[in-house]
């Protein structure tokens, strides 16, 4: 998406123009919901979106366009309203900064070829949700909203080298997990 | 599920679920609540507008009334109204010299005009009063030297 556009569609918004409005909220609400989702749970997905859009509209008495782009200025928002419904939940990590685990183990996820696609999905997203937090939301930033490490690491608040540590540890518990999803349904069919 | 070398990558299978849920997003009712908001900005937006637009005219209205009231020519009554006066006429003290010499207008009984001969015109409005104005010249010493007697007259109206 161009982002100069999107930043039209914000200051447009903020003026109260219902199309920009619109149009800026068919392309991001959808990106905003799964993160809350997979954040917060299904519940919280309505919740953030609507706190999120709000944000931005009470926003209106600022003029400048955000420091970064339009999506990772919305998914902070959101981020924002995540965390506060998360409360203590949401334990930060101290990074060690760009601790990359670059050799992530993919034999367990042979196993997967024998399962059907929904079981497939089923076992991701059960694999994702047991994530912890800080790792979690790397993943569903950069894996499942394909979001660049620049905008994620703005969204994060956090430098570029943290974002790819986050996504190594949570990719390497993703493919542990799934080995394990794997090992409970082979055990069940035979 | 598979890749070419016939196994399946993490980032093939995340991307299984992101297709799977890229059909999601917030009900249709989010989106109406917002767009109320949306409007209602809007809503106060325009009154804003027209607050300070109509600020913005009253501001100019009330330039243009002031400069017009600078220069609003004599009305016409007004200019028609003139004074008819009798002549200066000596007093007491009027062979005393004096250098700087002052009119000043009073309201003094209308007998006074008698005592200079003088007949009591009929005022223009038909109500009468006790007093006649009268323009009395004053020295610098505080004595009158001279005194004349005034009314308002229509034009061409001479004092008798």
């Amino acid at each position: 998406m161009n982002d100069v556009e999107d930043a039209q569609l914000l200051e447009r918004s903020r003026r109260g123009e219902e199309s920009a409005f619109s149009e800026l909220y068919r392309r991001y609400q959808a990106g905003i919901y799964r993160y809350a989702v997979h954040m917060c749970g299904a519940s919280a997905g309505d919740d953030v979106v609507q706190e999120t859009f709000l944000a931005v509209l009470r926003q209106r008495g600022r003029t400048d366009a955000p420091r970064q782009t339009v999506a990772a200025y919305l998914f902070g928002i959101a981020r924002h309203v995540v965390l506060q419904r998360l409360g203590s939940r949401y334990q930060p990590l101290t990074d060690s900064g760009d601790d990359d685990v670059s050799e992530v183990a993919s034999g367990a996820l042979t196993a997967l070829d024998t399962l059907t696609r929904a079981e497939t999905i089923a076992a991701v997203r059960a694999a994702v949700q047991s994530l912890p937090l800080v790792y979690r939301e790397a993943v569903v930033l950069c894996d499942l909203e394909e979001m660049e490490y620049a905008a994620a690491a703005g969204v994060l608040q956090c430098p570029i080298g943290t974002v790819r540590s986050r996504l190594s540890r949570g990719r390497a518990l993703l493919v542990t997990k799934l080995g394990a999803v794997y090992a409970t349904a082979h055990a069940r069919r035979s | 599920m598979k890749e070419s070398e016939g196994r399946p990558s993490l980032g093939m299978v995340l991307r299984t679920m992101a297709e799977d849920e890229a059909r999601l997003g917030a009900s249709s009712g989010i989106e109406a609540r917002l767009l109320a908001e949306v409007r209602s900005i809007a809503a106060a937006r325009r009154r804003r507008m027209a607050i300070a637009a109509f600020a913005a005219a009253a501001v100019v209205l009330l330039a243009l009334w002031i400069g017009s009231q600078r220069f609003v020519p004599p009305r016409l009554d007004q200019a028609r109204v003139t004074e008819v006066v009798t002549d200066f006429m000596p007093l007491t003290y009027s062979g005393v010299p004096s250098t700087n010499l002052q009119v000043v207008r009073l309201a003094v009984p209308r007998t006074a005009l008698v005592s200079f001969g003088l007949t009591p015109p009929e005022p223009l409005d038909h109500i009468f009063t006790d007093t006649v104005l009268a323009d009395v010249l004053v020295g610098d010493d505080g004595l009158a030297r001279a005194v004349r007697f005034v009314r308002p007259a229509a034009d061409q109206e001479q004092m008798p």
